[in-house]
């Protein structure tokens, strides 16, 4: 079952193999989304289960000129949202009209081995930097440059105007790339030694 | 092009946005610019790393309780399931 449409009468038909389908199209995808989200596979999962849910609950009122991946994803990203803010009520907002900060971390990690940028340790150093920007910052970070969906299709689904994605997106890639070069810069220079 | 202006840019230029007379300026600044050009490589370098260190999936063991219970929820009809669950699909933006 390729065609969306198909796919979306089928769900409504409550057909078993239409929901299979659905499932295996885009649970992994909710899932990458929401875990960038909270951070955690616990509170991803739980995100996946009520974005499916609410999904096929809303089902038979889908407007099918929108597509059906943007409308879960955005289901998802709300979810994830609520669960965040029942583990972290308070974050306050980041100022998005304030100056851009200049880069103070300037040493060139880009040339690093692959297998020291992929290791355990690397990855713990990338997920720990994503974890600690701004929920607004990673949201847009995630959706473009984790799960790489278009500008528009990001802005649909947090619900914000293309510029505004633009901004939180740089805003994000500056931020992360502050926070790890601390960390890449140190091996660089390790190597020097 | 200025460093400051350079960093303003700095995303539409990796993600292609931008005409061909600025292109050119932004490359022309790289070229002269150590920080500049460090400050692209590494932003460059860190996109690619993070999209290819958030491809996870659901872990198999959960994947399948989860199939199974969206499936028997599927199949039982929405009318029973938690209300509050609908909520998500309306607006609710940060």
């Amino acid at each position: 079952m390729n065609d969306e449409s198909a796919l979306i009468d089928g769900l409504r038909r409550r057909d078993p193999q239409a929901f299979a389908t659905f499932f295996e199209r885009y649970a992994d995808r909710v899932y990458r989304l929401a875990y960038g989200i909270v951070g955690n596979e616990a509170d991803a999962e739980e995100a996946v289960q009520a974005t499916f849910i609410s999904a096929l609950e809303a089902i038979d009122r889908f407007e099918q000129h929108a597509r059906l991946g943007t409308w879960l994803y955005r289901i998802a990203y709300n979810h994830a949202l609520m669960i965040l803010r029942r583990r972290r009520p308070e974050e306050s907002l980041p100022d998005e009209d304030a100056a851009l900060p200049m880069p103070s971390a300037l040493t060139d990690w880009s040339t690093l081995p692959e297998d020291r940028l992929l290791s355990r340790e690397a990855q713990e150093i990338l997920r720990n930097a994503i974890a600690a920007l701004p929920t607004t910052l990673r949201a847009a970070f995630v959706c473009r440059d984790i799960e790489g969906l278009s500008t528009t299709d990001c802005a649909q689904i947090i619900g914000i105007s293309e510029g505004a994605l633009k901004v939180r997106l740089h805003r994000a890639r500056l931020a992360l790339r502050e926070r790890v070069s601390e960390y890449f810069g140190e091996w660089v220079a390790s190597n020097d030694d | 092009m200025t460093c400051e202006e350079l960093i303003a840019y700095l995303s539409s230029y990796i993600d292609h946005e931008m005409d061909a007379a600025l292109v050119a300026e932004v490359q022309e600044h790289i070229a002269h610019c150590r920080n500049c050009r460090v400050v692209l490589d590494t932003t460059q370098r860190l996109i690619v790393l993070v999209h290819d260190e958030g491809q996870r999936t659901i872990p198999a063991g959960q994947r399948r309780a989860l199939f199974e219970r969206l499936h028997r929820a599927f199949l039982n009809r929405p009318q029973t399931w938690d209300d509050s669950n609908a909520q998500a699909s309306e607006g609710n933006t940060v």
